[in-house]
């Protein structure tokens, strides 16, 4: 059953776009609104409580859905009695496997388990209510008789020979063993001077969005099914949900009128929307689900447990020549692509060294774990925090600044990489320089007090991965209304990284308005034109590519009353600050109102409305990649291993910056998420059993324990990008952990920290290990 | 389960409501007096987005009290900051400063943040980080929503002096 694929380098012309002109001119236009801070436009709902989220929703004669889930991690459903639970006054509805009939979830796991569960939290049966009282009392009136199951609750157990087998029939719980070759790697290991090695391991996560699983659906029509929900990605869901329930796509309409967050986690069905689906086809009445606070750590699918082990082949004179990764990542008891996510994170080294060769091996384990998939900068994240620490560490015992280190390695511009990248803009050099400056690295590193560390980070990130998902088309929409108002139409949802905001400041760029002239429609199916959705930091490049395009549809069509009342030229117009003029003659103008106004009123009634889209050019991947450089500076405390951030120093080469005030809100975000990730969080379970199943368990920074963090936005303007933009999605995550972790281990004497996170009582384990060996020292001296 | 009757002040309207034993403060906002801007997260007082003020301007976690025990009361929920239609000066500064990012924390962190400014005027960084201590925030780290409360002040001396843009 397993999967095993190996694949080595792959045929590099088919990830290079077409490109003639000058690479790193940085071509310098005048520009208006982009690059001015912009509040969010839809900042005055949010602050007064307007904006609706899912669980504000409330339809005419809506029922309360529940979910009854398993107990074990492992069991065998002997029998399920729903006949109480159906008795009870209120109840409308009491499904199990046998109502969900031949429905999956992403063809991948059962709506409801039937004869077997596998994971604590798996779904066995689910009632509809008049409220959420009788709903719980209906729940607790279920009776199922189990049989206890033995269950394997880690990846080592898993793969030891003659492990219960989690799903029954995948062969050693390997569910998918998948290597990727690049370039020359061995021979590279053989020609290196130094060859380092070491292991590191990621604990299980949760995403921890603000907004907890919910899905308001109404199906009570059978050729009508509308779906409320938080998302990334309302129409990979419609594709996924119309064929489940025999509907064509548009008879699947999905509102996401605002997302409470997402952080990687909301990229995919679950069973609660399905489940809340079937009961309302089932009651014929609308039904609400909305998981209570330790439900939601339950169902939440964010990573589960990562073990890696690398190599990396260094020269003489510090140049980093190949990796050899090895990853084995829990994927609970569903298997998913979890894999991909590892061959993203292999890869991610290829985009900052100019490697010979990288060789990466990911295995996807079975356990009676909840359903793993990803978490806020992924394995991405871990992998970045052990390599950084590595070289960092390596530095150390070679005699080496790690920033030379860092410099030295570093790619770029018009670099081809080991597997066809080919880096168009790429300022990862000015983004060491610009840190190393600020922080003044060259008189502090290796001079400050015991238990007191520096780290440096750099790191890559791909602005879009075509090819990862069913399509990665992007559509946008600009209706330019009576009155000179503009509206945008996208598809694609903003769970706060302000996508709407950045779409609206493109499209006044080049229409010269202000965007606080302007409206974003967006959060609804039956609305918007298609986008794939906001994942994998493609938002700002392809969105971004298609608002722009439609922007300029519409400015042709108001160029041709302009150009002719203007008498001037059409390609001589200027559309900015709210008038229309002619470059050469600056005095002929007119208002932006006064003409859209008098294009709709002419003679043909021209209703101007422009439409954009964007696919990137290549088959595969993306065009452009965002770089990075950070410094952590950290204080631990010797008596309780307790890691204080201090400082963050970040440069981060997004392209450009369309609107910086949000730039900076996505570097404080995933600054506090590395940290968070690398230093505090930790789903704890004893045997499958959540220990720490609320907001005040799970630790999390708060504001107090947050660093002060100075940002360099660095623009390369990149040929691709609208205006030159790439991403600032989660390329600081992943080179925030790396410094962190970094620093961390320098202010603990150069040691590698093989464990995430580097929770107290892990880190005072090192500070043990090191005070004895040193009382050792001196007792032998 | 036993009914009873509560009269509640809310943004200056009261209501008289039939609330039941198990009813919380949060479940008489949202589904009672039909305010949604008080968010429902973890109803055990871990996450914060259900922040509401009391009628001495403190924080109150509305999950974790029963309805019953607010007959007479008066509070203030997000909903309840603006005056003459016009934003509060602290909902002003959030947007400005862009303290705001997915938005559904943003009404339990305002009502967290005026509770700071409101026992503390021009709150040192000690105050602000006790007041904010019951809620986290992913999408900014809250240095933002730090900032906003820092610069509030600012916000509100406009109003009171009749000297800012918006006048």
């Amino acid at each position: 059953m397993a999967r095993k694929t190996e694949i080595g380098t792959p045929d590099r012309s088919r990830r290079r776009p077409k490109f003639d002109g000058e690479l790193g001119s940085r071509e310098k236009i005048d520009l208006d609104v982009i690059g001015k801070r912009q509040p969010r436009l839809d900042g005055p709902e949010k602050v007064s409580g307007r904006s609706v989220f899912a669980d504000d929703v409330q339809l005419p004669g809506m029922l309360c859905g529940k979910i009854l889930r398993s107990r074990y991690a492992h069991a065998r459903i002997l029998g399920i009695d729903t006949s109480r639970a159906e008795a009870l006054p209120g109840v409308k509805a009491v499904i199990t496997a046998t109502d969900a009939g031949e429905i999956d979830v992403n063809g991948r796991e059962p709506v409801f388990a039937s004869d077997v569960v596998t994971y604590i939290g798996e779904e066995i049966a689910a009632v509809a209510a008049l409220d959420e009282l009788t709903a719980e009392k209906a729940l607790d009136l279920i009776e199922i008789e189990y049989e206890e199951l033995p269950a394997v609750m880690s990846m080592r157990r898993a793969l030891k020979e003659g492990a219960p087998l989690v799903d029954g029939k995948t062969e050693g719980n390997v569910w998918s063993d998948d290597i990727d070759n690049y370039g020359e790697v061995e021979p590279a290991f053989e020609a290196a001077d130094y060859i380092f090695e070491e292991k590191y391991e990621a604990g299980v996560t949760h995403n921890l969005f603000a907004e907890f699983h919910v899905a308001v659906v109404d199906f009570s029509l059978p050729d009508k099914l509308t779906l409320y929900t938080p998302t990334q990605t309302s129409y990979l869901m419609q594709h996924a949900l119309a064929p489940a329930f025999g509907l064509t796509l548009s008879q699947v309409q999905i509102i996401h009128l605002n997302t409470g967050g997402a952080f990687s986690g909301r990229g995919s069905v679950r069973p609660h929307h399905y489940i809340a689906i079937l009961l309302s086809r089932e009651t014929r009445r609308p039904v609400k689900i909305f998981a209570t606070g330790d439900e939601e750590f339950l169902v939440c699918r964010a990573l589960g447990e990562n073990k890696y082990k690398m190599r990396m082949a260094m020269k003489k004179d510090g140049t980093i020549t190949a990796f050899d990764m090895e990853a084995e990542m829990d994927g609970g008891a569903v298997g998913t692509e979890v894999g991909y996510f590892g061959w993203m994170a292999g890869l991610c080294n290829s985009w900052v060294f100019p490697l010979e060769g990288l060789r990466m091996r990911r295995r996807c384990v079975l356990t009676n774990n909840r359903p793993n998939f990803l978490g806020h900068g992924g394995l991405m994240l871990s992998t970045n925090a052990a390599i950084m620490q590595l070289i960092n560490t390596v530095a150390k015992k070679i005699d080496r600044d790690p920033m030379d280190i860092m410099y030295q390695n570093a790619i770029e511009e018009g670099h081809t990489g080991l597997s066809g990248e080919w880096f168009a803009s790429c300022g990862l050099r000015e983004c060491i320089e610009t840190v190393r400056k600020a922080s003044d690295w060259d008189n502090r590193y290796g001079k400050l007090e015991p238990y007191h560390g520096l780290g440096i980070g750099i790191g890559s990130m791909a602005a879009g991965a075509k090819g990862a998902f069913r399509h990665d088309t992007s559509a946008v929409m600009v209706r330019v209304s009576e009155d000179g108002i503009v509206t945008v139409y996208t598809g694609i949802p903003d769970m706060g990284q302000g996508t709407h905001t950045t779409m609206a400041v493109i499209v006044a760029e080049v229409l010269g308005i202000d965007p606080n002239d302007m409206k974003v429609v967006a959060g609804d199916t039956d609305l918007t034109p298609i986008d794939v959705g906001a994942f994998a930091q493609r938002g700002t490049i392809q969105t971004g590519n298609a608002a722009r395009n439609a922007a300029l549809d519409a400015r042709e069509q108001l160029t041709v009353y302009a150009a002719g009342k203007l008498e001037v030229d059409k390609d001589d117009l200027v559309f900015r600050g709210g008038k229309v003029y002619a470059q050469s003659a600056p005095d002929k103008l007119m208002n932006f109102k006064d003409l859209v106004y008098k294009t709709l009123h002419g003679k043909e009634g021209r209703s101007v409305m422009g439409r954009g889209f964007y696919n990137s050019p290549l088959q595969f991947g993306t065009t452009s990649w965002s770089f990075g450089a950070q410094i952590a500076e950290v204080k631990v405390d010797p008596d309780t291993g307790e890691v204080q951030v201090l400082k963050v120093w970040v440069a981060h080469d997004l392209g450009r910056a369309i609107n910086p005030l949000a730039c900076e809100g996505q570097i404080d975000g995933q600054v506090y998420s590395a940290m968070s990730q690398i230093l505090y969080e930790e789903v704890q379970t004893d045997a499958g059993l959540y220990l720490n199943p609320s907001r005040l368990e799970y630790k999390v920074p708060r504001s107090y324990e947050m660093p002060e963090i100075d940002y360099y936005l660095i623009e390369t303007i990149d040929p691709f990008g609208p205006f030159g933009a790439k991403e600032i999605g989660e390329g600081i995550i992943v080179v925030s952990g790396g410094a962190i972790a970094a620093a961390v281990s320098d202010a603990l004497g150069g040691e590698f920290i093989g464990e995430m996170p580097m929770a107290p009582w892990r880190v005072l384990k090192h500070i043990k290990r090191a005070q004895r060996q040193e009382a050792a020292g001196r007792t032998a001296a | 389960m036993a009914k009873h009757l509560v009269t509640l002040t809310v943004n200056g309207d009261t209501y008289d409501l039939v609330v039941s034993d198990n009813q919380t403060l949060l479940d008489v906002i949202r589904d009672e007096v039909n305010l949604k801007g008080t968010k429902r997260g973890c109803t055990t007082g871990s996450c914060g987005v259900c922040c509401i003020n009391n009628a001495k301007g403190e924080a109150v976690l509305s999950c974790l009290t029963h309805a019953l025990e607010w007959d007479g009361e008066e509070i203030t929920t997000i909903e309840g900051l603006e005056a003459d239609g016009e934003l509060d000066a602290m909902q002003k500064a959030f947007i400005e400063y862009g303290a705001v990012q997915c938005g559904f924390c943003t009404p339990g962190v305002i009502m967290s943040a005026r509770a700071i400014v409101n026992a503390h005027p021009e709150p040192t960084e000690e105050q602000i980080n006790a007041g904010l201590a019951g809620v986290n925030c992913r999408c900014t780290g809250q240095i933002k929503v730090k900032e906003a409360i820092r610069e509030d002040h600012r916000f509100r001396h406009k109003r009171e002096t009749g000297s800012g843009t918006q006048d």
